[in-house]
């Protein structure tokens, strides 16, 4: 079981608003109530390891600059800097 | 193509008969998000291309669709929400560019549940597409646009992504072939991300042939993508016709196991019969983890999607909203409010599943469980050819049916999430209509294998013939 | 008994391009967000593509501090929300699954102490953020991505070190180390920056985050031991806490606890596999690997019979030990040594002089050369170096057009010693009485001839007159 608070916190972590708290716990509830069933299956022991790739494979170390001007594209530029709302 | 190439008919003609198609129907299928004004434009230069004797590409102004996850240059893309309402991609899709490269035509994008997140496109936010087949039916999704597109004679073929199901699904929805390729094989290079570690971009097509020509186009290492394989340029259409005389298929029980739907049973027993009438041998194997499967699934995809849809925080595109007054932690989430609400859920279990509090618990097992999974069908490829499973356990429903119960809904996925979770490449071809409604079956093969998976696939289906859609 | 241990973040600004994406990896000389590309500033659909010799010279640190390599290394996502972080996610390496940083447990000597190395990973750089406007009301602040990619290497170390000096001693070595495998220059502005984290009398270990420079790492650490000895002496408990260095007024205040809070939500980046850097290839990396400062040092004193504190200096800065390895043989060695160590020093100690000097190998050689042969008397070679430094010029044509050439014309020295003797009676006096102070006759007769004079002859020629 998970309550309110701890879906508050993980909101406010994913920066995340919600209004109607009550529809959204409810469902977030039921979902992860529902993954509780990963008690069962018996895998404690497997270790973690993810298929892997020599060095060679890599990208070779060349300075390629990209020809588009990428900032004119993006919002909330002054100048060429990305503006950001006011840190505290 | 060949028609077009042999100059029997112009790309031209045959583009703008499809536009009219679209024009036609898509006001009540709603499959498309955007058309694409200059699409006759482009086909009228192929057609001049090939009477002066210029190279001309393969697809010859093959008229295809694209989910509108997928990025093309100078585009919108949007990926159905209101996050990017206003994004414009600045440059291609890997799968884009070879099939600009191959002279193909994009005659628009198709609608999506938003983020590619749901199994019925009723998450897009700019409303559900319809099922050809009965317009009060969901189409299936996450590529629920792409395979209308399809199903519908809207284009030639589609450019879907999946990440559990969401090209497969559809298909099975709307009577057509969807392909979820080996783990790798496509480039996912401007394929906007959901679940990076186990999506795939898609073909879907009306025919298993015209799949894997499409996969021809757009397989293939690319250095973009990190993660992609060396498939040594293999050619999916040769020997397509080859036939599974003599091949081992399981099947696999714990997806035909209780609240499956009586007509698709039945579908899977007569699927099975046919593969036996062509010369393979068919028995029942167990897929223990599958049991597990939709929670593993789940709890990676929200870990990973929190992570990947992190970047939508307003400040670099999006949508028109000034930082003017605001302070860094409320602007961001006031902006992120435009989420669509499957897309929020998704980000608080996304948040909360990984989690330090609960170390262990969700986010490490289910990969335990992605693991097993993964060596358990391993060990079933060394015995068995192939693995079988209808695609989904029950008939397509009615929009909003399923979409108040979350839980529910994870189950509609329970035979697709395995061939993401663990790499493999898996098919669903068109195989019955019950009552008006498409039920696709499902075919794995082991990974590498995406050859001899479509020549299995081109063999179940050179035993079927379907009703027209009803359009 | 103070504890310090250390995060050290040096960027990788030899390489060409940045960690994940073709950019610039020196981002320095380009306006804002000139240097970006869809890949680093997070676009939509974007992938990582891994730098290869970030890889290798990332290895080679982990391997100059003795580090354990392991042969599978993998990356990971640090997930948080910040205005210069494009994706709000940092690609990092962590060792939750297994040892997956690039170095393990290692170490280097300072001095006599044995600091260890917990581990050495390799990661991206954010951006830059710049704030603008005075009152906090219309405050905004600024992005610039140029930054945000570059390859970073994170070296953190166990609480070994005593005292702030070792602290300075450890970072000097490790500057040394990282500009002589060639895959940074430290003086680089933001080229290296530290993070240190403080306990005493084995009490809890406070983290000092926010310190611009190495200068006021060791103030901020210094302060901070102040603060904690005076709370122990008065038998208050100190906190475990991160605190954050206030350059203004000098002082580590408490950084809100939201740090503290943040949760990371750490796993495995699903667009990287995991690098396989199998027992050939780190031999091969081993073997590509510049000599060690301390084999160079030890290599000087044995083989050429250079004193030890001029091979020191010699060693540790590689801009002296190219020009000596380009220039040397066994008969110049330590003259080569000599004019770099003491005459060159001072015209190339910093970067910009270095930049613009016209200085080479050659010209040292033919220096070296020309004073062991006589042609030119020290003093004149030290004319001689700054004429080089500033022209480029040959050095036979700056002897010719300063006129440096020896004097060693017996008449001629003769002369300006007949002139010497005759204006300093006194001196002569002197000298017939205390053979020593002849020097100062010398010194003279070598003023006189702006120091062209062979010193040798003139003694000799000086001895004989004044007997």
């Amino acid at each position: 079981m998970v309550n309110e608070q701890e879906i508050e916190i993980v909101a406010k972590l994913m920066k995340i608003e919600i209004d109607d708290h009550k529809e959204y716990i409810d469902k977030v509830h039921a979902m992860i109530d529902y993954f509780d069933i990963l008690d069962n299956a018996g895998v404690q022991d497997e270790e973690i390891s993810m298929k892997d790739i020599p060095l060679s494979n890599l990208r070779e170390d060349k300075h390629i600059p990209y020809e588009d001007k990428l900032i004119e594209r993006l919002n909330n530029y002054k100048g060429t800097y990305v503006r950001a709302p006011k840190m505290i | 193509m060949q028609e077009v190439q042999n100059g029997n008919i112009s790309a031209e003609d045959y583009v703008s008969k499809t536009i009219e198609q679209i024009n036609n129907v898509d006001e009540n299928l709603h499959a498309f998000l955007q058309i694409n004004s200059e699409a006759i434009d482009n086909a009228r230069q192929i057609d001049k291309k090939i009477k002066s004797g210029k190279n001309v590409g393969a697809c010859f102004g093959m008229p295809i669709s694209i989910k509108d996850n997928i990025c093309i240059k100078d585009s919108k893309t949007t990926c159905a929400s209101n996050m990017l309402e206003n994004f414009i991609a600045p440059y291609d899709a890997t799968v884009i560019s070879k099939l600009k490269q191959q002279d193909a035509i994009f005659v628009g994008k198709t609608n999506l549940d938003e983020f590619a997140m749901g199994l019925t496109t009723e998450f897009s936010a700019f409303g559900p597409s319809r099922n050809p087949w009965n317009l009060d039916y969901v189409p299936g999704g996450s590529s629920g646009g792409s395979a209308v597109s399809v199903s519908a004679f809207e284009c030639l073929a589609s450019l879907g992504s999946d990440t559990g199901g969401s090209v497969r699904n559809p298909a099975s929805f709307c009577g057509v072939v969807g392909f979820k390729p080996t783990y790798g094989l496509i480039s996912r290079f401007g394929l906007i991300s959901y679940a990076n570690s186990i999506e795939q971009i898609g073909p879907i097509a009306r025919t298993v042939k015209d799949t894997a020509f499409i996969l021809n186009m757009i397989a293939g290492l690319d250095p973009n993508d990190n993660t992609t394989i060396d498939n040594s340029n293999q050619d999916y259409l040769l020997g397509i016709d080859s036939g599974i005389e003599g091949k081992k298929i399981g099947i696999i029980k714990e997806m035909i196991g209780e609240g499956i739907d009586s007509a698709v049973m039945s579908a899977t027993k007569n699927a099975i019969s046919k593969f036996q009438g062509l010369g393979a041998v068919c028995e029942e194997v167990s897929l223990d983890m599958v049991k597990y499967s939709v929670a593993a699934y789940y709890t990676i995809t929200a870990t990973e999607a929190g992570s990947n849809l992190a970047r939508y925080d307003n400040l670099r595109y999006g949508y028109d909203f000034p930082v003017e007054g605001y302070e860094f932690n409320s602007y961001i989430s006031k902006a992120r409010r435009k989420f669509g609400p499957e897309v929020t859920r998704r980000m608080i279990l996304g948040g909360f599943v990984p989690s330090s509090g609960h170390a262990g618990k969700y986010f490490l097992k289910a990969l335990k469980v992605k693991q097993k999974l993964t060596q358990e069908i391993d060990q079933l490829f060394k015995k068995y050819d192939f693995l079988i499973a209808p695609t989904v356990p029950v008939l397509p429903f009615k929009i909003g049916e399923k979409i108040d119960d979350p839980v529910a809904l994870f189950l509609v996925d329970i035979n697709t999430v395995t061939a993401n979770l663990t790499g493999k490449p898996a098919i669903s071809v068109p195989f019955e209509i019950s009552n008006g409604l498409p039920i696709g079956i499902q075919i794995f093969a082991n990974s590498n294998d995406d050859k001899s998976l479509l020549q299995a696939a081109r063999a179940l289906e050179s035993t079927v013939k379907l009703p027209e859609v009803p359009i | 008994m103070t504890k310090i241990g250390l995060e050290i973040h040096c960027q990788l600004t030899n390489l060409e391009s940045k960690l994940f994406c073709p950019c610039k990896a020196n981002y320095r000389e380009y306006e804002p967000n000139t240097n970006i590309c869809p890949i680093c500033i997070g676009l939509p659909g974007s992938l990582p593509r891994l730098n290869q010799k970030a890889i290798e010279k990332a290895s080679m640190i982990a391997m100059a501090l003795n580090c354990s390599t392991p042969e599978k290394i993998a990356f990971f996502r640090k997930n948080y929300f910040y205005p210069d972080l494009p994706k709000n996610f940092q690609i990092t390496q962590l060792n939750i699954y297994g040892d997956t940083s690039i170095g393990g447990l290692g170490y280097t000597m300072v001095g006599e102490k044995k600091i260890r190395i917990t581990r050495v990973q390799l990661e991206e750089d954010p951006g830059r953020l710049i704030y603008e406007g005075s009152s906090s009301k219309n405050q905004t602040t600024l992005v610039d991505y140029n930054r945000a990619g570059t390859p970073l290497v994170e070296i953190v170390t166990e609480p070994d070190f005593e005292n702030p000096k070792q602290v300075r001693e450890f970072l000097n070595i490790l500057s040394d180390l990282l500009q002589n495998l060639g895959v940074s220059d430290p003086s680089l502005e933001g080229a290296m920056r530290a993070d240190a984290n403080v306990s005493i009398e084995g009490g809890n270990k406070v983290e000092i985050k926010n310190i611009g420079s190495f200068h006021d790492l060791e103030k901020a650490i210094h302060f901070e031991i102040t603060r904690q000895e005076s709370l122990y002496s008065r038998n208050i408990p100190i906190v475990q806490e991160t605190r954050h260095w206030d350059d203004r007024r000098k002082i580590t205040i408490s950084a809100r606890s939201k740090e503290e809070e943040l949760d990371y939500r750490y796993f495995l980046e699903g667009d990287i596999p995991w690098i396989r850097i199998d027992k050939d290839t780190q031999e091969r990396l081993q073997k590509e690997m510049p000599e060690s400062i301390s084999s160079k040092k030890d290599r000087y004193v044995s083989k050429y019979g250079i004193p030890a504190q001029v091979a020191d200096v010699l060693s540790s800065d590689k801009f002296y030990s190219d020009l000596f390895e380009q220039s040397h043989n066994e008969k110049n060695a330590k003259e080569i040594a000599n004019i770099i160590t003491t005459d060159l020093m001072g015209l190339v100690d910093t970067r910009e002089k270095r930049e613009q000097s016209k200085f080479t190998s050659k010209h040292l050689e033919e220096l070296a050369d020309a004073i062991q042969s006589g042609k030119i008397t020290r003093n004149s070679a030290k004319n001689a170096l700054y004429e080089i430094v500033k022209t480029g010029k040959d050095l036979t044509q700056i002897i010719a057009e300063l006129d440096l050439g020896n004097v060693s014309d017996e008449s001629e020295i003769e002369k300006i010693i007949n002139e010497v003797i005759s204006q300093e009676p006194q001196a002569v006096e002197q000298a017939k009485k205390n053979p020593q102070t002849i020097n100062y006759l010398v010194g003279k007769v070598m003023q006189k001839t702006k120091g062209k004079a062979d010193p040798k002859l003139t003694l000799d020629l000086l001895k004989n007159k004044i007997k």
